[in-house]
């Protein structure tokens, strides 16, 4: 077992932040939760029915980002939209694209962005997908001041529109101010 | 749709990195000059081992492309993207083999008479070597993706995708080259290529979802 036992009930409107120190597991509670992962032990329950459209209400961002370097910005975000059976113009991903501080990088490979400009495209997944569910994994590493301020919006408008979000995040006063629940893990 | 997505880009993406696309061409050309050179040997000879000698490179390069099958996905998370989509997995892992097939097998079809009129290959012997291999191929493009599947976490997989995989791929092997060589004796390959539509048929039905299965025992 990694961590001690944690219990945690979310709500619409709702964020956990989840810490703990480097190598307790938050990104394999994160995984887990994501569906990435077996749990070894435990259960993951949506609307107290533990079905499989969980993850059809969650979208999870980690450390892998999800970029394929050899597609541009549109295409990238293209592919995860048409795997998820949504309907999108050229049109919408460039608005989409703009909004995210990408203007212009519509025809850019991802390979060539920086890492600060990877984690943007990668949060654009969030809202074109507009799962209800976010599970953010350090989603402020690499992003600037900007892009720190653009997330934090983003997350708290999803927050007002009956979205909850668990997150991880080193150093967010901002994050920690909005949180509805901590949770530190604990080494077992 | 998701099935064309998933494909399409595969294709697109092994575009534009090339490399994919001629390595086991390159392979190919390199391996069959030193046949000569090493055999010192006529026409006859050459004619007599070729059967062989381009169905053997035909495998051989296929087996250097796998590796990457799945790994790049894995690595940069983009199969966490299909992975947890609505999509299902074994038809995820069938359009990444058909986009394999289309950016490696194909190339190898068309790339084989080269090779077999570089090899001395009886004239009458073409077209049922370009028949072997285009039925050979999926099988093998199938066959790749549980290797690589199986191995995508690991650092230095090619090595283990071989030794997993040729076992696999020795009766693929047994009947495309012997429908070549009776072809090259002027016998009928027919029962040789029946039995090579027997394997694909076997690696479409069960590939797939070995696949899945050895893709969530890594993920999970």
């Amino acid at each position: 077992m990694l961590f001690a036992p944690v219990n945690l009930e979310l709500k619409p409107r709702q964020l956990a932040l989840l810490s703990g120190a480097n190598g307790t597991g938050k990104t394999t509670l994160m995984e887990a939760i994501a569906g990435i992962r077996l749990l070894s032990a435990g259960q993951v329950q949506f609307s107290g029915n533990n079905s499989h459209s969980w993850q059809h209400h969650s979208h999870y961002l980690g450390h892998k980002l999800g970029n394929n370097g050899a597609l541009t910005c549109a295409e990238n975000l293209a592919f995860v939209a048409h795997i998820n059976g949504l309907d999108v113009t050229e049109h919408d991903l460039s608005a989409l694209l703009a909004s995210a501080g990408l203007a212009g990088y519509d025809f850019q490979q991802a390979s060539d962005l920086s890492a600060g400009q990877k984690k943007r495209l990668a949060v654009c997944r969030l809202l074109l997908l507009n799962k209800t569910f976010w599970l953010l994994d350090e989603p402020f590493v690499n992003l600037d001041h900007a892009g720190c301020d653009w997330l934090y919006q983003l997350i708290s408008a999803h927050l007002d529109q009956g979205g909850a979000v668990l997150i991880t995040a080193h150093d967010q006063q901002k994050i920690t101010d909005l949180a509805h629940h901590h949770i530190t893990l604990e080494p077992a | 749709m998701r099935f064309w997505t998933l494909l399409r880009r595969d294709v697109l993406v092994a575009w534009r990195k090339k490399s994919g696309l001629y390595q086991p061409l390159v392979f190919q050309l390199l391996v069959v000059t030193m046949f000569p050179l090493g055999l010192g040997a006529g026409a006859q000879t050459l004619a007599k081992i070729s059967p062989a000698v381009v169905w053997i490179l035909a495998l051989l390069s296929t087996l250097i492309t796998f590796e990457h099958l799945f790994k790049d996905d894995y690595e940069d998370g983009s199969m966490d993207l299909y992975y947890l989509s609505d999509m299902s997995l074994p038809m995820a892992v069938l359009a990444k083999a058909m986009a394999h097939w289309i950016t490696t097998g194909i190339p190898v079809i068309l790339f084989a008479p080269i090779i077999g009129m570089l090899l001395h290959l009886p004239n009458q012997s073409f077209g049922i070597l370009l028949l072997s291999l285009a039925l050979a191929t999926p099988i093998f493009s199938l066959l790749g993706a549980v290797g690589s599947a199986l191995t995508m976490n690991l650092r230095n997989g090619g090595m283990l995708i071989s030794v997993l995989v040729l076992p696999l791929m020795s009766p693929v092997l047994i009947f495309g080259a012997g429908a070549v060589l009776e072809s090259t004796l002027g016998n009928s390959a027919h029962s040789h290529l029946l039995m090579l539509l027997g394997c694909l048929v076997l690696a479409i039905s069960l590939a797939p979802v070995t696949t899945a299965a050895a893709i969530r025992i890594n993920l999970e």
